[in-house]
């Protein structure tokens, strides 16, 4: 008994020990990718062929959202931080060096029992601020709007609420969830529902709204037409170099942009036409 | 009449007693049976032990398992020597007094602190402040804090029940306390001792607030007690909220639920075998 | 309780050599420096937590911060009233459901449930505590709301769904500790009762729940600790919108469940505001232990 406990103790304290020197920057083998929810499948599938091409190096990514991200970048702990939208406030001033990866455009969904086939900008903001609460307002059966919001941390939102809202508040008494999946699965259930998520993950479970007469489509958002659109970005702190120059160069080649992105739902960079 | 009215009184009771106490059970099937028929197609040899790739993260979840793994063993290693000695004292040295009140409220308030806050608690301590970062030891860390009073409390009680003739025998033969303790009282308690860790690593397979905070989202093998990782709670959270790939959080909750029902039937099995072989 | 240290003939320590007694003194130091550990970690939680969390009252104002009544972290509001508020409905709509089931499965297993039953329904009670939040919060998401969400009209996103989910977690601590207090009950008080006459609901009602009533009150004190705090399985079905109580199937937020969703982002202030939520909760939790041994106190010297 004796020995066994200094054994346990002994053995805890050598994993401390190993604890505090492990401590500290990261290895100079590792890519370590942090930020939008959004971004994440694609820096994830293009994570494996790069480790597949780049023998024992690790590429480590996590979806925090993209203020998250930039902050991480910003901090160090990050060496691309990946957004679904622009730099804002007091991030422009640290120098991020921006790669833009991807088109992405915003689907509005309802359910596809729902007759209403199309709102305004107009309506949309309306709707989502709390404005409009029933459907018959817009045109729809006489149903109270349920609306699903998605959380701060989502880039998906910030972007919604540049392009849709002005930056007006949200209707605080929404549904707030955390994922896209979850946000077109209870769209999908809920006849009343209504709710964005990127246009790369809309299936025949929900409809996604044309605005302002646009349907959303690969077409509409690359000409510049669908009015709810934005840029994906990886930001680094000064132009990259090394490991993250590579894989940055990875990310932007035929073989992620024309497979790995479009898979996700997204449009490639590589395809042209579109001014923000 | 009245002999009527009372016995129909008493059958009524009775049955919603039946009810309630039958609910418990019910709710228990229907959560297993949920997760088990919804999740048993998913579960393959690659799905444990592969990692996640894919835009949905297709294939398997082995970085997890072994994340949730690594840290609820390091927690349980940081723990039990504590945990142990700690009630080695309580149940054998100390004198009731303010200094074991203290104790003992301690241990109920830390056995009662909500785990989001031991979470945070765990993000501003080790996370931060130590430096540790995200990583299975800083999850450790907090994680033995919420085993603690859980251990300790097992510990306690399995000490006690070694009835006392045992100590004076071993008084009897000359032995100091500390000789006594160590080779007859806790041998003879060890197998309620392991049943009260197992039972405490069970509640730490199934934490998720507390290692999200502490060990990050990163799907990641560790290695290092210093490297980041994902647990398999935290994995279900993201799966489920992000609802993109259902199949894999239904096969994540079930290899889950396996992994706590199997901590928590060892620990009643060990215990038994225990009560059979002294009854 | 521990008269143990007295055990021990004085006389031995005379016998015992001066190494062995000094080797025993540090033990018994070594002990009682790991029992401490559980101080520590009170204390410990308590200095970190409000650490970074303190700062809150000063930045937002105490009045402010406990008596707001807008939860807008974009525009600098950091009322909590809303998040008070919603924990308060959520573990009380949780208690008047989960703790008659809970009494009532302890009552069936302690005086009514033969052998075998029990033999079932104990292992049950106590399995349900094991079941990990996220995952009684993902039955919740994918089984319980769209029932809600039918029976209220809404999406299901709110309090009902989260007191059915809730009563489930806590009946395992409610119905275990009830159990104790009615199996403390001693056997006499039963079998005189039932020499008078008494069917086993009068029993029940009439002699071994009042007998028993401090221990109930202490288990369901412990209970309502346990909903209080619960996070991850209240986050996933609640919808999350910190506003006041509109209807059982319309969105609120927790205490607990705001500190989650905002954290990934939450910097400056608002992650100050964060800690102060835990400060907040740790608070309630402690004060909910401490009625707990002030009532089992009160049991002691009134017997």
């Amino acid at each position: 008994m004796h020995r066994g406990v200094a054994a346990v103790i002994g053995a805890a304290l050598l994993l401390l020990l190993a604890g505090c020197n492990g401590n500290g920057q990261h290895a100079a083998d590792q890519v370590i990718v942090t930020g939008s929810t959004t971004v994440q499948p694609i820096a994830e599938v293009a994570k494996e062929g790069f480790e597949r091409t780049h023998a024992g190096v690790h590429v480590l990514v996590s979806g925090v959202g993209s203020s998250a991200g930039i902050e991480n970048v910003v901090a160090g702990t990050s060496d691309i931080g990946t957004s679904s939208r622009d730099l804002k406030g007091d991030e422009l001033e640290y120098g991020l060096v921006d790669t833009p990866i991807a088109y992405d455009a915003i689907a509005v969904i309802v359910n596809p029992s729902n007759p209403v086939d199309g709102l305004t900008k107009e309506q949309v903001k309306a709707i989502f601020e709390g404005r409009i609460t029933n459907w018959k307002e817009v045109g729809g059966p006489d149903l109270e709007i349920g609306v699903v919001n998605r959380d701060e941390a989502s880039g998906t939102r910030e972007a919604f609420s540049k392009i849709v809202l002005d930056k007006e508040r949200f209707d605080p008494t929404a549904v707030i969830l955390p994922g896209t999946g979850q946000v077109r699965s209870v769209v999908a259930q809920a006849p009343s529902a209504i709710g964005y998520i990127s246009l790369g993950f809309v299936t025949p479970e929900v409809k996604a709204l044309a605005i302002d007469g646009v349907e959303p489509s690969e077409e509409a958002v690359v000409e510049g037409r669908y009015p709810v659109s934005r840029v994906l970005h990886f930001f680094t702190k000064g132009e990259p170099k090394g490991l993250v120059k590579e894989f940055i160069d990875h990310v932007l080649s035929p073989e992620v942009q024309e497979k790995v992105v479009r898979d996700a739902g997204f449009i490639p960079v590589t395809v042209k036409g579109i001014e923000r | 009449m009245k002999r009527d009215a009372k016995n129909v009184t008493n059958a009524v009771a009775l049955t919603v007693f039946w009810i309630a106490g039958l609910t418990t059970v019910v709710v228990l099937g229907a959560v297993i049976g949920y997760v088990f028929v919804n999740g048993i197609g998913r579960i393959s040899l690659e799905f444990i032990f592969t990692n996640p790739h894919g835009v949905n993260a297709e294939g398997g979840i082995w970085p997890t398992i072994v994340a949730t793994l690594y840290v609820t063993g390091l927690a349980m290693l940081i723990v039990t020597p504590v945990a142990v000695l700690a009630a080695v004292y309580l149940a054998e040295y100390a004198v009731q007094g303010r200094l074991v009140r203290t104790i003992r409220f301690a241990a109920d308030t830390l056995a009662s602190v909500p785990s989001i806050v031991m979470g945070l608690f765990g993000l501003a301590l080790f996370v931060e402040s130590m430096g540790f970062g995200f990583s299975v030891i800083s999850g450790a860390l907090a994680l033995s804090f919420l085993m603690l009073p859980i251990v300790m409390r097992t510990t306690e009680e399995a000490i006690r029940a070694v009835p006392k003739y045992i100590r004076w025998g071993s008084y009897g033969l000359g032995a100091s306390k500390w000789q006594t303790v160590s080779r007859v009282v806790l041998p003879a308690a060890a197998p309620r001792i392991i049943t009260g860790i197992i039972l405490a690593a069970g509640r730490a397979v199934g934490e998720t607030a507390v290692v999200i905070f502490t060990m990050g989202t990163m799907i990641n093998l560790p290695v290092l007690p210093t490297d980041p990782g994902r647990s398999m709670t935290v994995h279900l959270y993201q799966l489920a909220m992000e609802g993109i790939n259902m199949p894999a959080a239904f096969g994540t909750a079930l290899l889950l639920m396996a992994m706590v029902l199997a901590f928590n039937l060892s620990a009643r099995w060990l215990l038994r075998r225990n009560r059979r072989m002294q009854g | 309780m521990s008269e143990t240290a007295s055990e021990q003939p004085r006389q031995q320590l005379k016998l015992m050599s001066r190494s062995t007694y000094l080797k025993e003194a540090a033990l018994k130091n070594l002990f009682l420096l790991c029992a401490t550990m559980a101080v520590a970690g009170v204390v410990l939680i308590f200095l970190f937590v409000g650490w970074r969390g303190w700062p809150v009252f000063a930045e937002v104002g105490l009045g402010r911060f406990l008596g707001g009544r807008e939860w807008l972290p974009t525009e600098g509001l950091f009322g909590i009233l809303p998040l008070l508020v919603g924990s308060l409905v959520v573990t009380l709509g949780a208690l008047a459901l989960g703790a008659p089931l809970a009494i009532g499965a302890a009552v069936f297993l302690s005086e009514i449930a033969p052998p075998r039953v029990r033999a079932v329904v104990r292992p049950a009670v106590e399995l349900l505590a094991g079941v990990p939040s996220v995952v009684y919060g993902f039955f919740g998401l994918l089984v319980i709301r769209p029932v809600v969400a039918d029976l209220t009209g809404g999406l299901g996103f709110g309090p009902l769904t989260a007191w059915l989910i809730l009563a489930i977690m806590i009946v395992p601590t409610i119905a275990t500790l009830t159990e104790d207090a009615l199996g403390s009950v001693p056997d006499g008080i039963r079998e005189a009762s039932y020499a008078m006459g008494a069917t086993t609901w009068q029993t029940i009602w009439r002699v071994l729940l009042p007998a028993a009533k401090i221990g109930i009150i202490d288990a369901v004190i412990l209970g309502m600790g346990r909903a209080i705090g619960e996070t991850m399985a209240v986050l996933m079905v609640v919808g999350n919108a910190p506003v006041f109580f509109r209807g059982l199937g319309k969105p609120i937020s927790t205490l607990t469940s705001q500190i989650v969703m905002d954290m990934p982002y939450a910097s400056g202030t608002h992650r100050t505001a964060l800690f102060g939520l835990a400060i907040i909760l740790f608070l309630i939790s402690m004060g909910l232990v401490a009625l707990v041994r002030g009532l089992s106190r009160l049991r002691e010297e009134s017997r």
